[in-house]
């Protein structure tokens, strides 16, 4: 099994998994993080994770979460077609996390962290 | 494999100092109930109540909605491996308290939904305005984490479902139903002409509140595999999950799950309905891919002919419905899918976040980002603290006259994708 990294937007994903940890936090939007994403898949990275993982829909949560494989190889398609839809996907939702009081964002962080925390748990490492 | 339903028919729900059934009527002892909601320590305190059909009730957020039951012959009991013991379900006599649910409600995180409407144009759009529903709000003791207040609310409503469901055990059903599936070689000897047709259920299992449970195992720790479906009907697949209600399946839908019940409608008369799939809808890709091979190569297997798919939610899962649709048409089974749309305010944008030719036959459950009005109702059962932080709702969600500005993904069970309810598009 290939060991990915994980990028994010979510502080709680830096604090659970500790210092060391393949984590490369983006000070950014949800939508940012999957740009992000997509200029990876463009010089060969590959998604491990779904990028619309969870039911809370891109502008009602600002934190996202996925896991990254690198490679050298050519664009894989299902990971390109994964993500540019995905980023597609939030022109639909209405924005409106910026407006949440404090408890309901760190409520989002940790759907987020659980989110992301299942499909570490199928990470063989 | 055969399972006798017998429907006790709720006309209404009173509460009382003694619990019965009586002409009918479902007397409910308050104190008794609170009871076996406080056994758990990390709930503090519950408040219940009754909303009826046309009442000007709403009650949100709601986080599961749950048919009591009760096995009074054949192996098991209701909810087996999370209230009863772990057995094989679906088989011998259930009763069952038709015309009422136990509704859960609670605030579990702050963006959290589910909305009942118990009338007004909301309730047209949630199968649950139709229920007399006994409501439970909970409320955790101090500091208690949100996974633990999640498990604590949804095992307490299966207690007092349970509690509930056992009044019928000697109460003579108004309506008997029998449902009966036969072996694989049995099937083919019996159906020689008939369609192998197979029910592909996929399941919520994505982590907090996305979650749902198959003989008290967490769906995303499974593999796909095969159920009877009578065993359905017993409570063997369970819900833990309640965020963007509607497309969830709360408990109740997998209790009363109408792909099931239609196609035993049709067994034995244009098809064989030979068993049930259930599959997971991981959020890691390798564990997509492995669940719906799994998927395609037990189809294969069975030597079906044809399966219809049901998903349960949106994005992530979008992608498993199109994996198992492409694959098991690839094994020369043919699918219909069942899912519902974000198709945008305007219901211009892409409905899906995946797609394929392969999935030329689709069933929707409607437009989840459609708009709607829901005026202000008397009373309120469980909070509007949260009205405007939950899916599909916005800053602008509550007005000043009290009525709410929605998107219909907030109502419970408003686009489910097993078809509980009407909505369609076309």
């Amino acid at each position: 099994m290939d060991r990915g990294y994980i990028l994010t937007n979510n502080p709680l994903v830096v604090e659970k998994l500790g210092p060391g940890a393949p984590v490369e936090f983006l000070e950014c939007s949800y939508k940012a993080v999957l740009e992000a994403a997509r200029d990876r898949i463009h010089q060969g990275a590959k998604l491990l994770s779904h990028p619309l993982s969870g039911s809370v829909k891109p502008g009602e949560t600002p934190y996202k979460s996925v896991i990254l494989v690198n490679g050298k190889g050519d664009v894989d398609e299902q990971s390109l077609a994964l993500i540019e839809n995905a980023i597609l996907a939030c022109a639909k939702f209405q924005q409106r996390c910026d407006r949440y009081r404090p408890a309901v964002d760190l409520d989002c962080r940790l759907i987020d962290w659980t989110l992301l925390e299942s499909a570490l748990a199928s990470v063989i490492v | 494999m055969k399972l006798e339903i017998g429907n006790i028919f709720i006309k209404d729900i009173q509460f009382a100092a003694e619990a019965k059934i009586a002409d009918g009527v479902l007397y409910v002892d308050k104190a008794a109930l609170e009871k076996v909601v406080l056994e758990d320590e990390t709930i503090k305190a519950v408040s219940f109540d009754i909303a009826k059909p046309g009442e000007s009730v709403r009650i949100t957020p709601v986080k599961d909605v749950i048919e009591p039951r009760v096995k009074v012959e054949g192996r098991g009991g209701i909810f087996p491996g999370i209230i009863a013991k772990v057995d094989t379900v679906g088989s011998g006599k259930t009763h069952v308290l038709k015309g009422m649910a136990v509704v859960t409600a609670g605030k579990i995180v702050g963006f959290q939904e589910g909305v009942i409407d118990m009338s007004g144009p909301g309730a047209a759009y949630t199968p649950f305005s139709k229920t007399l529903n006994l409501v439970m709000v909970c409320e955790p003791v101090e500091g208690l984490k949100q996974h633990d207040y999640e498990k604590a609310v949804r095992l307490a409503g299966f207690r007092v479902a349970v509690a509930l469901g056992e009044l019928g055990r000697n109460i003579a059903p108004d309506e008997t139903k029998v449902y009966e599936t036969c072996g694989i070689k049995e099937g083919i000897e019996k159906y020689p002409d008939l369609p192998r047709v197979a029910y592909v259920q996929m399941l919520q299992s994505q982590g907090l509140l996305h979650d749902t449970y198959v003989y008290g195992v967490d769906a995303k720790k499974t593999l796909s595999t095969i159920l009877n479906p009578t065993e359905t009907m017993d409570g063997a697949i369970v819900s833990g999950n309640c965020v963007s209600a509607c497309d969830k399946n709360p408990t109740y839908v997998h209790e009363n799950n109408p792909v099931v019940e239609d196609l035993f409608a049709q067994h034995g008369k244009t098809l064989n309905f030979v068993c049930q799939i259930i599959t997971n809808e991981n959020v890691y890709l390798a564990d997509k891919q492995r669940s719906s091979d799994w998927t395609a190569k037990l189809c294969r297997l069975l030597d079906l002919d044809g399966v219809i798919v049901s998903q349960e939610g949106f994005g992530n899962p979008d992608t498993d419905l199109i994996m198992n649709c492409k694959k098991i048409e690839a094994e020369g089974v043919k699918t219909v899918i069942i899912t519902d749309e974000y198709a945008g305010r305007d219901g211009k944008s892409q409905s899906l976040a995946d797609a394929d030719p392969a999935a030329d036959a689709v069933v929707t459950g409607g437009n989840a980002n459609e708009v709607i009005v829901l005026p202000k109702m008397d009373k309120v059962i469980g909070t509007l603290d949260y009205v405007n932080k939950i899916a599909g709702a916005s800053e602008e969600t509550l007005q000043a006259d009290g009525s709410l500005v929605v998107e219909l993904q907030v109502i419970t069970g408003a686009t489910n994708e097993t078809g509980f309810i009407n909505l369609s598009a076309r």
